[in-house]
């Protein structure tokens, strides 16, 4: 194996849940998350000589939006699809499960329906632990408007939420 | 939520702030009881979101994203062997292949490739065996439980290439059952997978291993190792030969 791949193995790679979930997020599809995710993989690596160290997580995930905005036209026509999803992270704890799956899947409803500036923003805050910086880097929007977006999709949750929280 | 203050408060519990502007958010934080249920309700919520959704790329992504950098990394001129030799048609596969991955029935060049990288990656993770056993009637059934699909498996240790067991792999998109056998300190890769009518590749070389591919009923073989000449074309040879 070439040392470019290896190195792409090492630093790229790791980030492919967090490339899944974005996808996922994004396209509110699987298989639409899965083309997207390939898609971005390889343009990541033929691209990876251009990589000098940073944050590989913020540029992988970057390349993943926008695959999924050139993909855009295509994949908003399939609209909603279901939620429910073998790929979700397993719940370590069994006896909640069961009483929490419900509420589970109504809050992941509702994060679905946001609208998608505010999606990705929440998504790439609660879910990828991104810094409003590297948020404003994914998004190529301004700190200041990651801040509103944030706090709108925190308020519009809350709104809709109420009984799942 | 009216305050004035509620993004620099949001700011602060998200972490972003340090220093002086962290405790001013704080000293805030303790007198505005706007801020005060933000706090709450941000904290619920991000608890919620957490334990919520993250999802996990599935395994069949991670191959098939391998499969796809294994076929980028062998585009490169210096070692492309087979792309060397049969490079007009080898692209137009990968291009093909790019768009209608499982659809069509792969080229030539792609199955070369295919079979060279399934062994490849086999080797190099380790996971060159998913049943260890020297005997055919337990490697036959497992195979044919496993990969769907049941080819005649039989042990040439008497001539040298010691049945060590079988395992499922992938060619070209197409589930194939695979028997391991040693010869020495190298590993041999036995491949069959029902035919659909592919084109086979000639014998050659491909990313340092030998191939040699051949249609048997309704299947079709691919032997693949790095043993030299002489013993590739014996185990070619007794593995065509091998009988149900």
């Amino acid at each position: 194996m070439d040392d470019r791949r290896q190195r792409f193995e090492a630093q790229a790679l790791p980030h492919l849940d967090a490339a899944y979930n974005l996808a996922r997020w994004l396209s509110r599809s699987p298989a639409d998350a899965d083309d997207i995710v390939q898609d971005a993989m390889l343009r990541a690596f033929r691209a990876f000589d251009g990589f000098r160290g940073g944050d590989a997580k913020a540029w992988i995930l970057t390349i993943v939006r926008n695959c999924w905005r050139s993909a855009g036209a295509a994949s908003k026509r399939r609209g909603h699809t279901s939620l429910e999803d073998e790929n979700l992270a397993a719940d370590d704890d069994p006896e909640g499960t069961a009483i929490q799956a419900g509420t589970r899947r109504r809050l992941d409803a509702l994060v679905a329906e946001l609208p998608e500036e505010f999606r990705e923003v929440l998504i790439l805050r609660e879910m990828e632990d991104l810094s409003y910086r590297e948020i404003a880097e994914v998004t190529g929007t301004p700190i200041g408007t990651v801040m509103s977006r944030l706090a709108r999709a925190r308020a519009l949750l809350r709104e809709t939420a109420k009984d799942c929280l | 939520m009216n305050c004035q203050e509620s993004l620099r408060t949001q700011s602060y519990l998200d972490g972003e702030l340090h220093g002086a502007e962290a405790e001013a958010a704080e000293r805030h934080l303790e007198s505005c009881i706007d801020c005060q249920a933000l706090a709450v309700q941000a904290a619920d919520l991000s608890d919620a979101l957490r334990k919520s959704a993250r999802y996990r790329a599935p395994e069949s992504l991670r191959l098939r994203l391998a499969a796809r950098l294994d076929r980028e990394t062998a585009r490169k001129p210096a070692r492309g062997f087979w792309y060397g030799a049969a490079s007009g048609s080898g692209l137009t596969a990968l291009a093909a292949g790019f768009a209608l991955f499982a659809m069509l029935p792969p080229s030539a060049a792609t199955l070369a490739q295919s079979v060279a990288d399934a062994h490849a990656r086999a080797l190099t993770s380790g996971k060159t065996i998913m049943v260890a056993s020297s005997n055919h009637h337990t490697v036959k059934p497992w195979l044919a439980e496993h990969a769907g699909i049941s080819p005649p498996v039989t042990d040439f240790a008497d001539a040298g290439f010691v049945l060590t067991g079988g395992r499922v792999d992938d060619v070209a998109g197409t589930r194939a059952a695979v028997s391991v056998y040693r010869h020495g300190n190298h590993q041999l890769d036995l491949f069959a997978w029902p035919d659909r009518g592919a084109p086979l590749p000639a014998p050659g070389i491909n990313r340092g291993f030998r191939t040699r591919f051949w249609k048997s009923g309704d299947m079709d073989y691919a032997a693949v190792s790095d043993v030299d000449a002489a013993a590739f074309r014996k185990f070619s040879q007794l593995a065509q030969q091998q009988r149900e």
